[in-house]
């Protein structure tokens, strides 16, 4: 089963190896190695196109995993509260925005918004001189619907895993409602709601159909991305990439860091003595 | 105010932001899908307002596509599930505890890369220069494997293997493990022991995995595009094909409707079939 | 700025114009080490095409610039981000009926952008486009433009769009691996059926594709007719199993070996003919398309300023031959000729003999629109 295991982690590693491995070669196009040169991570980071996809992507990805998280997070405690109908309603709307492919969602945002714009813009721009238009702003939006489902889902299966006991002992002790929401459940929470928002910053980050539909004049890293290699990439792109992935593999050991440590201190401050 | 009104009003707030979201990003969007699929296509492209079903009538121009994706998507996330599967299974149960999370990062990790460039290494690893070379090499000439169905089930496999591990290792996670014992002790092998017991409790994390994955390549459009170079066709290309090359916006809408529906339908089935198996009612998604 | 040499002498003259024209030093460096900056500002009124620009100053903001791939030095754009201050955003596109549709949509944002001549007078016809000042565009001389080219951007006596460069499309051909030597569109499909199975591209687009079968089977490039089409449909389908691919992105598959032959434009051409010498372009014998590519400002813009000046600049002779000596498709600009040295004049994949140039035909405005042929690749692309 170890062989397996590592014939696993080879398989996944390989084309990354590739990846990272070419954006050393000095020659200009891939699988014709040419010799070690650092000249493309030069180039690629004094390229204002890339550096400026990449604040964008940065951008989007951060405002998404933002208000997914918070937005996600109050939801799935809402919907503790709620029975019946209204609860049925929102569960099946979180499913369907699960459900719905990112294309789609991308297609039918842009046919909305466009329509949308097209009817309110005369009179925005008679009395404002201002019209509203696609951008940052509309990829987030589209990218929080979907995150909001992933994060919600999160927080609700912790939340109904969630020992009662605690909550009740809070109330017992005379912790207002909102104290014991802000030192007992959102504690429990916080790896949850921390899951939530570094899977809505990756989903954000990398997706391309829903940017590609919906982002205006504005330009992604993975749509620039896209837009190299259909006409031929250079090592520009292979030195983005693995910049990209050490900064993830970076900021998730950290998150991870903390999370060791919160865990720590969570289960030294979870000794309630006995009443 | 009456701590009833009081509680009322605080769930309304909670829930109020992803309200909006739900309406102004997805009922409305679909409406005005739905509205257009009815339509006509303006004479240089986009929409012109009419009501007719021919847009549905012609769907069945693009029967390929939806076949092609019909298959494919599952064949795919049937693959992945099978090469996913032994995995969860040894970072749950034959990884120490100490690394397991570690190690369920790392597989994890290529998901961090760029899908655009991980694609990319493919088409370069499954081209002229790639594994074909190498097949030559050893005397296996002629071996075509970009731009074929083949390529596109091997790089779902690799796309979607990041996404599917985690949520059946943590229902195998979860597994208690006195369950197995108990098994022993009333006399059954290990495999059966894996196939009565192991496995069917950890059907929902494959169920919520292999619907991820099954949601992510029905909808691809990226994944066909570039390891089948034109000639593996799916819904996706369909559809962008439709809004950026014939513009015609009422018949893509139309697809995508279909497509949505065709979604739910297997969905739902798929669902009952797999969580009735396991006996279970609800699906939690960690 | 300006180096006060004093007197420079003959030899140290010629170098620097040597170096100038080869494009190793820029034209300002060029103009201030000669002292023929200074005399330039000051004939500059009366020369046409060199006045300094004066409208560069007030210009701010960003610049948004929608065009194809690997069609720009950027180290034009950046002397125009330093002279101006202005920050210009590239977006890149993959085809022009991907530009139709994202302008059609609305709100792109975009401020210059580059049109291929058929697609011109739809943008005209959807108000898509605005009329150009050309009082805001000294550096653009009708005069010195081919005639060839002037046609599609100016529709009813009014410009809508400036002639960038033009080309042509024919397909490549990798000679170390195809010994038959096709010249012929017919070849070109025949090949693809039979020796060269498994090996031959053809575009992702709909004009040239399509256009590529009609005229194997002897018909116009821009047939309409739903008799010639429907053969045009057969023959492309019962050559899709033979197919390598349906991308318009084929320049990394002929680089390492994947396809052996593909449909493709002249500056792709000219790229890979430059690395790979066994690379040879080969225009049909019975015609093809010949196209024209535009600077335009679509209706809109928020920075017509910046556009304005933009595209000015881009004109400008010296500017516009660099930009050439990079992408490698042709100028259509008698002064930007001049100003190219002989392995670029003479080389036949940017400069076609008249003969091969003769069958070619420009694409027409409704070969690009007409939802015939766009069913017809999707069904194609479908099979």
């Amino acid at each position: 089963m170890r062989y397996y295991a590592a014939l696993i982690y080879f398989f996944l590693y390989a084309p990354i190896a590739l990846i990272v491995g070419f954006s050393f070669n000095s020659g200009r196009y891939a699988m014709d190695w040419q010799g070690f040169s650092l000249a493309w991570y030069g180039k690629a980071f004094s390229n204002p196109l890339i550096v400026k996809a990449l604040g964008t992507s940065i951008t989007i990805a951060g405002s998404t995993a933002f208000l997914s998280a918070i937005i996600g997070t109050l939801t799935a405690l809402g919907l503790e509260r709620v029975t019946g109908k209204l609860r049925h309603l929102f569960d099946a709307f979180l499913y369907i925005a699960i459900m719905v492919p990112g294309i789609v969602i991308g297609i039918s945002t842009l046919i909305a918004f466009v329509t949308l714009f097209n009817i309110v813009n005369p009179y925005l721009m008679a009395a404002w001189n201002w019209k509203i238009e696609m951008g940052v702003w509309t990829v987030v939006a589209a990218h929080v619907l979907f995150n909001i489902a992933v994060v919600c889902l999160l927080v609700r299966a912790r939340l109904t895993g969630m020992d009662r006991s605690l909550v009740e002992a809070s109330e017992d002790l005379y912790a207002t409602p909102f104290g014991t929401f802000r030192q007992v459940v959102l504690p429990l929470l916080t790896p949850s709601i921390l899951a939530g928002f570094l899977l809505a910053f990756t989903f954000s980050f990398e997706d391309f159909i829903i940017a590609f539909f919906v982002a205006g004049p504005n330009v992604t890293l993975p749509i620039y991305v896209f837009s190299s290699i259909r006409r031929g990439v250079t090592p520009e792109i292979n030195a983005v990439g693995t910049v990209v992935l050490l900064t993830s593999l970076v900021l998730l050991a950290v998150a991870q860091a903390i999370l060791q440590r919160s865990n720590r201190t969570l289960k030294t401050s979870k000794t309630v003595p006995q009443a | 105010m009456t701590d009833s009104q009081h509680s009322r009003g605080v769930t309304a707030l909670l829930l109020v932001p992803a309200g909006v979201f739900f309406f102004f990003l997805l009922i409305l969007p679909m409406a005005v899908v739905l509205v257009f699929s009815f339509g006509d296509r303006a004479d240089t492209g986009g929409y012109a307002p009419a009501f007719t079903f021919d847009n549905y009538l012609n769907l069945p121009a693009r029967s390929k596509a939806f076949v092609n994706t019909l298959t494919l998507a599952p064949l795919g996330t049937l693959l992945t599930a099978l090469f996913a599967y032994p995995m969860a299974y040894f970072l749950a149960v034959k990884v120490s505890p100490q690394w397991r999370v570690t190690m369920l990062v790392l597989v994890m990790a290529p998901f961090w890369t760029s899908q655009l460039l991980r694609y990319y290494a493919w088409i370069m690893i499954l081209g002229a220069k790639g594994i074909p070379n190498w097949l030559s090499m050893i005397g296996i000439t002629d071996v075509r494997l970009i731009n074929t169905p083949w390529a596109v089930l091997i790089g779902a496999v690799y796309g979607f293997l990041p996404l599917m591990v985690p949520p059946i290792y943590v229902s195998l996670e979860k597994l208690d493990k006195r369950l197995l014992e108990a098994s022993a002790d009333l006399g059954a092998t290990p495999w059966k022991s894996f196939l009565q017991v192991t496995l069917p409790l950890s059907l929902p994390g494959v169920a919520t995995g292999s619907m991820l994955v099954f949601i992510l390549l029905m909808g691809d459009y990226i994944l066909p595009q570039f390891l089948g170079g034109g000639k593996v066709y799916f819904i996706g290309n369909a559809l962008v094909d439709l809004f950026l090359q014939s513009r015609n916006w009422p018949f893509g809408a139309a697809v995508s409707v279909a497509l949505v529906i065709i979604m739910f339908v297997t969905i739902f089935f798929y669902m009952r079939f797999v969580l009735g198996k396991s006996g279970q009612r609800r699906v939690a998604l960690v | 700025m300006y180096k006060d040499k004093g007197i420079i002498t003959a030899k140290q003259f010629v170098d620097e114009l040597r170096r100038y024209q080869k494009g190793s030093v820029t034209r300002r460096h060029f103009l201030g080490v000669t002292g023929l900056g200074l005399a330039t500002a000051v004939l500059g009124g009366a020369m046409p095409g060199f006045r300094p620009r004066k409208a560069y100053a007030g210009l701010s903001g960003t610049l948004n610039f929608t065009t194809w791939p690997n069609y720009f030095a950027q180290e034009n754009f950046d002397n125009f981000t330093k002279n101006t201050g202005v920050n210009i955003n590239v977006a890149i596109f993959g085809s022009n009926e991907e530009m139709l549709a994202k302008l059609q949509a609305g709100s792109t944002g975009w401020d210059v952008f580059v049109p291929t001549n058929y697609t011109i007078s739809t943008y005209k016809k959807l108000d898509l486009i605005e009329p150009l000042d050309l009082k805001k565009l000294p550096n653009y001389d009708p005069a010195s433009q081919d005639p060839r080219f002037l046609g599609p951007g100016t529709i009813d006596g009014v410009v809508y769009a400036v002639p960038k460069d033009w080309g042509t499309t024919g397909f490549i051909v990798n000679t170390k691996n195809v010994t038959q030597n096709p010249t012929s569109w017919k070849e070109f499909w025949d090949l693809a059926q039979g020796p060269l199975t498994g090996k031959v591209m053809v575009h992702d687009y709909q004009l040239t594709t399509i256009g590529g079968a009609l005229k194997a089977l002897g018909y116009s490039f821009n047939s309409l007719d739903e008799k010639e089409l429907g053969n045009a449909e057969k023959l492309m389908l019962e050559t899709k199993p033979h197919l390598f691919g349906i991308n318009s992105d084929y320049q990394p598959s002929m680089r390492n070996g994947d396809a052996v032959m593909s449909i493709c434009w002249t500056n792709d051409a000219k790229q890979l003919h430059a690395d790979m010498p066994e690379m040879q372009y080969v225009l049909g014998k019975e015609g093809g398309e010949i196209w024209v590519d535009h600077y335009a400002i679509p209706k809109g813009a928020p920075n017509p300023d910046a556009a304005y000046a933009f595209i000015d600049y881009l004109l400008t002779p010296e500017i516009n031959a660099k930009e050439i000596k990079f992408h490698g498709a042709p100028s259509t600009d008698a002064r930007c000729n001049k100003l190219l040295p002989k392995e670029i004049l003479e080389n036949p994949i940017l400069y076609p003999a008249a003969e091969a140039l003769a069958p070619l035909e420009f694409g027409a405005a409704e070969s690009l629109t007409n939802p015939l042929r766009a069913e017809i690749m999707a069904r194609f692309k479908a099979a």
